[in-house]
């Protein structure tokens, strides 16, 4: 379990956190999404111990990062935005060395390894150094790193970037069976990435969260009503006045450039032929009927601009 | 205790998987193999002419000992820098340390194992040095009390060098700005003793105090012959002290 509140840092005059405030749960895989200088990266380091906040409480499985921070750090895997690794070291001596400063006693190193190798896949390249690794590789690497003491919480910080789509689908699936064993906080600025992995998404902006919820929630929140726009060509206020009267409707008014937007209800599919029939057989002459927004990439899109 | 030694490990074999340590033990050895064959050749020139001249005022063996112990102390104002700069500096930049960071250790564990593996490999290449008092040895009759106690001098000289240098590469990312700090810190430590007549009133209360942190003199009397409590341990405050700060620069950042 991960309890972020009240986080706020600085970076000199430049405010990166503002009262950041969430919670995971034990065993669950929470995205946490947010454009390019959102504040992910400082959350992750505060929540490693890596940095300290200026204000807020972070605890890791119910210990303080800053008190306790011996007992977190135990229940701790952090697989950073750039993989700390030495190149100089091959790929079994860079898990070994994560897992003794880790204090896994040396009688469960060996076969912890075995298990860690097999589970990455990376038992073939296990003695290859770990400079001469392709990008996949070394992403591998790195989070076998952080999931060899077999931590609690592991917080990934964007473990998908720069590899390719099937890599991609490699480390998904990865992260989906990490489910139930560990608590997962996955960092991404592409949706896409999130949404097919996490139980639920925390979206932050300049430095604040702006939505917490199941991909569900955010979908039905923003997608609920569908917006749309009708453009007629001729007598708007009559086309206005036929389609007040169609079920499901809302927030129909008469736009600027002279066509009608309108919500409608996502559960009401045969709603969009409705509204094409009444301005149809109204003779109001149909010009345009289009979606104007609202897909959760432009939901997210919209929160982070 | 053995997250000390595991980081100290992991160093030491990474000095020698790269070219650097290599390079160390390798521009330690020609240097000094270069200063002590002339050291020698003008020690046997002027014996040869005193000798001619009736034996009075021929160098003594110490004189040459001391004078290959003198040139040990410069060549390790080149030679420190380049093994501890990268200690701190390397893993900032390339983000390895937020490996050490993230791991259930103190920030003393990792200074000292860092301490630890650069201690290792000055002290090997201090081992390896010794070929040139043996070499005297087997030529003439040196003293060896004072070659045992100057190396223990030459020791503690290093550890405190080492840990300022270490102190300087927590301090940014880059490793270049860090030996050439380092370098400039060493320097200053050894002429600090000299420059101290100059940029104060003689005798004064400066001086001293100058004259104290410089390490020219307490070195001297382990390059005499002598082991002294006081002077052993201002090498060893010194190295403490800046194995403190670095553990503090370290610190510093979990700070609120």
């Amino acid at each position: 379990m991960i309890e972020v509140s009240g986080l706020s840092k600085s970076f000199g005059a430049n405010r990166v956190l503002d009262g950041v405030s969430f919670v995971v749960p034990k065993g669950t895989v929470v995205g946490f999404l947010g454009a390019n200088g959102a504040g992910k990266t400082t959350t992750m380091d505060i929540l490693c111990g890596c940095i300290g906040a200026d204000q807020g409480e972070v605890k890791i499985a119910g210990y303080d990062i800053t008190d306790q921070d011996l007992e977190a750090k135990r229940r701790l895997g952090y697989l950073p935005d750039v993989p700390p690794l030495y190149g100089e070291l091959t790929v079994l001596e860079s898990i070994q060395f994560s897992a003794e400063i880790n204090g896994l006693p040396s009688s469960k190193i060996k076969p912890r390894l075995a298990q860690v190798l097999e589970r990455l896949s990376l038992g073939e390249a296990r003695s290859k150094l770990v400079g001469n690794l392709s990008k996949g590789f070394r992403q591998r690497v790195a989070l076998a790193q952080a999931l060899v003491h077999d931590p609690e919480v592991l917080i990934l910080d964007e473990p998908t970037e720069g590899l390719d789509p099937h890599q991609i689908l490699q480390m998904r699936e990865l992260i989906k069976s990490l489910r139930g064993d560990h608590t997962v906080l996955l960092s991404s600025h592409i949706l896409s990435e999130i949404q097919n992995v996490a139980d639920s998404i925390i979206i932050i902006n300049r430095g604040k969260v702006v939505t917490h919820g199941t991909y569900e929630d955010l979908t039905s929140k923003f997608e609920g009503k569908k917006a749309y726009k009708v453009r007629v060509g001729n007598s708007y206020e009559n086309a206005l006045a036929a389609l007040r009267n169609l079920p499901d409707i809302s927030e129909l008014k008469l736009s600027d450039d002279r066509s009608i937007s309108f919500n409608l209800a996502s559960t009401n599919e045969v709603g969009l032929d409705k509204v094409a029939k009444a301005v149809v057989d109204g003779g109001f002459g149909l010009r345009e009927l289009s979606q104007t927004s609202k897909s959760l990439e432009d939901v997210f899109y919209q929160l982070t601009k | 205790m053995n997250s000390i030694m595991t980081i100290a490990k992991r160093d030491f074999k990474s000095g020698f998987a790269t070219p650097k340590s290599g390079a160390v033990l390798f521009f330690f050895l020609l240097f000094m193999g270069l200063f002590f064959s002339s050291f020698v050749k003008t020690f046997i020139e002027f014996q040869t002419r005193a000798g001619m001249m009736g034996g009075g005022g021929a160098p003594t063996m110490e004189q040459l000992i001391k004078a290959m112990f003198y040139n040990l102390h410069f060549i390790l104002i080149l030679i420190v820098p380049a093994v501890t700069m990268g200690t701190f500096a390397e893993e900032q930049k390339s983000q390895t340390l937020r490996l050490l960071q993230t791991a259930p250790i103190k920030a003393y564990e990792i200074v000292l194992g860092k301490f630890a593996a650069a201690a290792g490999l000055m002290g090997f290449v201090l081992l390896l040095s010794i070929g040139y008092p043996l070499f005297l040895k087997a030529h003439g009759t040196p003293d060896m009390g004072v070659v045992m106690s100057s190396y223990l001098g030459l020791f503690l000289l290093i550890c405190a060098q080492i840990s300022l240098g270490i102190w300087i590469s927590s301090l940014t990312k880059n490793q270049f700005l860090a030996f050439i700090f380092t370098m400039f810190g060493l320097f200053m430590m050894l002429v600090l003793d000299f420059i101290s007549k100059a940029v104060t009133t003689a005798g004064g209360q400066i001086e001293s105090v100058l004259q104290y942190f410089g390490t020219t003199k307490h070195l001297d009397v382990f390059f005499k012959g002598l082991i002294t409590v006081g002077d052993s341990m201002f090498f060893v405050l010194f190295t403490a002290l800046f194995l403190f700060l670095t553990t503090v620069t370290l610190d510093s950042r979990r700070w609120k």
